[in-house]
């Protein structure tokens, strides 16, 4: 995370130029695709496609790897757990049974694994687009991107503020446990056990709690005394106008959204098993 | 055109059961510059709150009299529409820097207003133009400095065009250099606009030498003083009311000056017509400079830390010793690498260059003994860790909120000795002479919240001192403090010192620096480029324009009067003000203000 606590990387890109709203609302439509389906051949398409966008984006791969680790383990986690949980219910879904480990009653199927990898794909095919959004939208522009997409002005700009005052937070919290540190609190490995650990860290919340209550009085008495509220909507500095690029992905975006649609209402999300 | 009438206002908040304000009647006029001041609880805020609409509108309570913001009255009105009478600017400069870049804090009140974004643009631009901002347009908060971000405030209320600036506290802050520029910028715009503006301040002096054309002193929620500064000056108003006065007037009085409305001494170029009154009183004074010099207790030798390997050093080379019983002063701008320093002594921050020893020093081994490494006597405490350094190296941060953990003060002063597993008697020996010497014993056992903001600052450093460090390092000791509690809250410090520890104050603010430390350090762009005593650092020009201090009005007046040895001469009313002197502790010697004084030029540019 850069010092400003977003997670923005300025690059000279496709994407960078386009309005934060209609990478929102690509964000949307490619979702909404994904989840028609339950088949492992659109999945990596749709991943090689999002891995060519992210390509596009210019972003440097050092940046966004930790995330792609991040919903690796994730998926991994998800699918073991599912496995223990409901072994059989791939099976259920495609009415064969292939039993891979079986132990009496408890078998885990064939089908059930190449589930669990259809489901870590679909995952993460969301993934590339997710972050080609979070990572190439200034801040500036996440809350009226929110709000152009029809969230009320009110909600979009919460999300604004709290971009805008993590890294004064964390700076505090840093501040506060360098004080209780210098008090003889663990923190550290080694100092103390993890549940002593974990106490001392509560300890750190009654102070950060007590500076932010002023915090956001303080906040809110700034933004009243400035008008935020005042009217039914409002303008926003850094919105520019779309472009006709912002346009074509627009539409491109609807029709991907439409076809996800029609294809859920007449095909349904069919689990696709090849063997 | 009045801009602000209060006829006979008595306010009382919902949750207090006195009131605030009694029966205040105040006029102010359009394009008049005034100054409302007063302690802290003074009620001045609150009389802020009643122009600017917080109350009614936020702030519930029982309100009597009537108000008018240009011939209108608030509560007929909303907060909203308040906003574009009167603009507002916090004392908080993070808190109201609602943007995420400079533009956009400037462009948050026509956003709101519903202003097109072309036109916004042009708005923004000309508003930032006007504080000379416009470079910065698109930094982040974070790369800002408070006082950038100020004028990044003070744009956001161009912008709105209102015809009422109210500055709360937009002094408390802020370092003296930006202060002082803070201030230019704000009388900058009321020549250009001739807009009312209402400054609500109790650092009298740094407001007072930029010619304002009234003050208004509050006390105990009433109006106490409603003049020009030349009248509140004259009549001695200010220490009355624990209020300071500006140095140089202080002086005049010392002095035996007695100004009357007409000979104008708000203006220090017009105190010249003192200058034979206080020079032969400066010149009666027989003073030997005899300053005790104790053993070492921490010595810093070369110390460099960067954050990060291709960064520079955010400090370099530092070194200087701190002595028992010694208050030393590390003085510099924002930026100049004061935190940092802190950070490496209490063991954060880990140095990646130079040594930090602590421990009393054997002064015996000391001649021609340059091959040893180490002070002899002093242990080398670099790989300490914060915690280990704890228990010989105190650190009381600015905000005593961020070390205030606990509910009651006795457990609060106890927490350090209980984590590191001290005996309950000894334990309880060492608080209760931690809160005896901070002269907070009968309060032991109450709860730290009824405490107020100096208060809960000396609980810290009793918290501290129980600890028994023989060094306790504290950032901003009097930020946020008004001049009595300062007061009273050095005086304890100058206690604790007298006992022996070692003191080291990191401050920006000169009187501070000035009245109470024995030595200083002045920092800039990471380095040491002086240590000696206070009274020359800031006797010398070359040092203050390279570090960017201010220059004390004392020194100005010196200089103003022809005065040869300017640090003698801040000496001088440094002394008839705190006369500051230690029961003799026996031991150490003394030491020529020669021998001790030593200068470094910064050896590269």
């Amino acid at each position: 995370m850069s010092k400003s606590g977003s997670l923005y990387i300025e690059r000279d890109s496709l994407f960078h130029g386009l309005d934060g709203s209609i990478k929102l609302l690509m964000l949307i439509a490619w979702t909404g695709f994904v989840f028609a389906f339950m088949d492992a051949r659109v999945f990596l398409g749709m991943i090689l496609i999002g891995l060519g966008i992210l390509k596009l984006s210019k972003l440097p791969a050092k940046a966004i790897w930790p995330l792609f680790v991040f919903i690796f383990v994730f998926t991994l986690f998800n699918s073991v757990f599912l496995l223990l949980i409901t072994p059989e219910y791939g099976s259920k879904l495609t009415g064969s049974y292939t039993d891979l480990i079986s132990l009496g009653v408890y078998s885990i199927t064939l089908e059930t694994v190449f589930y669990c990898f259809t489901l870590s794909l679909k995952y993460i095919a969301i993934m590339p687009i997710t972050i080609l959004f979070l990572f190439t939208t200034h801040p500036s522009n996440f809350a009226s991107s929110l709000n152009r997409v029809g969230v009320p002005y009110r909600i979009a700009y919460a999300v604004s503020i709290a971009l805008r005052y993590i890294p004064d937070v964390k700076t505090e919290v840093e501040n506060i446990i360098n004080a209780q540190e210098a008090r003889g609190v663990a923190f550290r490995k080694g100092d103390a056990g993890l549940g002593t650990r974990l106490k001392n860290y509560a300890t750190v919340m009654v102070p950060l709690l007590l500076s932010s209550f002023n915090r956001i009085e303080v906040v809110s008495n700034a933004m009243d005394l400035r008008g935020f509220g005042k009217n039914k909507s409002r303008t926003w500095y850094q919105r520019k106008k779309y472009t006709g690029l912002d346009m074509s992905f627009a539409a491109l975006s609807f029709a991907v959204l439409a076809a996800g649609i029609v294809i859920k209402l007449t095909i349904g999300a069919v689990y696709w098993y090849p063997f | 055109m009045k801009s602000v009438v209060f006829e006979d206002v008595s306010f009382q908040y919902g949750n207090l059961d006195q009131p605030t304000l009694h029966h205040i009647d105040l006029v102010i006029d359009e394009g008049e510059k005034v100054l409302i001041t007063g302690k802290s609880g003074s009620g001045k805020s609150t009389l802020a709150h009643c122009i600017n609409g917080l109350i009614p509108f936020t702030y519930k309570g029982e309100f009597k009299g009537r108000v008018l913001v240009n011939g209108k009255e608030p509560s007929q009105l909303s907060l909203f529409a308040m906003g574009t009478q009167v603009g507002s600017i916090l004392q908080d400069q993070d808190c109201q820097f609602v943007g995420l870049s400079a533009g956009e804090d400037v462009a948050f009140a026509l956003e709101n207003d519903c202003v097109a974004p072309e036109e916004m643009q042009v708005a923004v631009d000309i508003a930032l133009q006007q504080v000379d901002m416009l470079p910065h347009k698109n930094h982040p908060p974070q790369s800002l400095s408070g006082g950038q971000k100020q004028k990044v405030a003070i744009a956001g209320i161009l912008a709105m065009d209102v015809p009422i600036l109210l500055f709360d506290e937009p002094l408390a802050n802020l370092d003296p250099a930006s202060g002082k520029k803070a201030m230019e910028t704000i009388l900058d715009i009321h020549g250009k606009t001739g807009k009312t503006i209402i400054v609500i301040e109790h650092r009298i002096e740094d407001v007072l030498e930029h010619g304002f054309d009234r003050v208004v002193v509050v006390d105990d929620g009433k109006i106490v003083f409603n003049g020009t500064p030349d009248r509140l000056l004259a009549e001695d108003v200010l220490p009355g009311y624990g209020l300071r006065q500006p140095l140089y007037v202080e002086m005049l009085k010392l002095c035996g000056v007695a100004a009357r409305e007409e000979d104008r001494i708000s203006v220090l170029e017009n105190t010249v017509k003192y200058k034979d009154q206080v020079l032969k009183k400066y010149m009666e004074d027989r003073f030997t400079d005899q300053r005790p010099n104790n053993r070492t207790i921490l010595k810093l030798q070369g110390v460099s830390f960067r954050y990060f390997k291709e960064d520079p050093y955010t400090i370099e080379d530092v070194s200087f010793d701190v002595k028992e019983g010694e208050m030393l002063a590390i003085v510099g701008n924002n930026g100049a690498g004061k935190s940092t320093l802190l950070k490496a002594i209490s063991g954060i921050a880990k140095y990646q260059n130079g040594s930090i020893y602590y421990g009393a020093e054997n002064q015996q081994g000391e001649a021609g003994n340059e091959s040893s490494s180490s002070p002899v006597g002093m242990q080398r405490i670099d790989t300490w860790t914060a915690k280990q350094r704890a228990l010989a190296i105190g650190f009381v941060m600015q905000n005593p909120n961020h070390m205030i953990t606990k509910d009651m003060i006795y457990d609060e002063v106890a927490f350090g000795l209980r984590n590191f597993g001290v005996g309950k008697e000894e334990t309880d020996r060492r608080v209760k002479e931690a809160l005896k010497i901070c002269g907070l014993y009968e309060y032991r056992n109450w709860p730290v919240s009824s405490l107020s903001y100096g208060q809960k600052k000396r609980v810290t450093i009793a918290s501290i001192l129980s600890m028994g460090p023989k060094v306790i390092i504290l950032d901003e000791p009097t930020a946020g403090q008004d001049y009595t509690s300062y007061r009273e809250f050095m005086s304890y410090l100058d206690q604790i010192k007298c006992s022996g520890i070692g003191i080291i104050l990191i401050t920006h603010d000169m009187h501070l620096a000035l009245e109470y430390a024995d030595s200083g350090v002045v920092l800039s762009g990471g380095r040491v480029i002086a240590k000696d005593y206070m009274d020359r650092i800031l006797a010398d020009n070359w040092i203050i324009g390279k570090a960017n201090l201010k220059h004390t009005s004392i020194e100005r007046m010196g200089r103003l009067f022809g005065v040869e040895d300017l640090s003698s001469f801040i000496a001088y009313f440094t002394r008839r003000v705190t006369s500051k002197t230690c029961a003799e502790t026996g031991s150490g010697k003394s030491e020529s203000r020669q021998a001790a004084a030593e200068r470094e030029e910064v050896s590269h540019e």
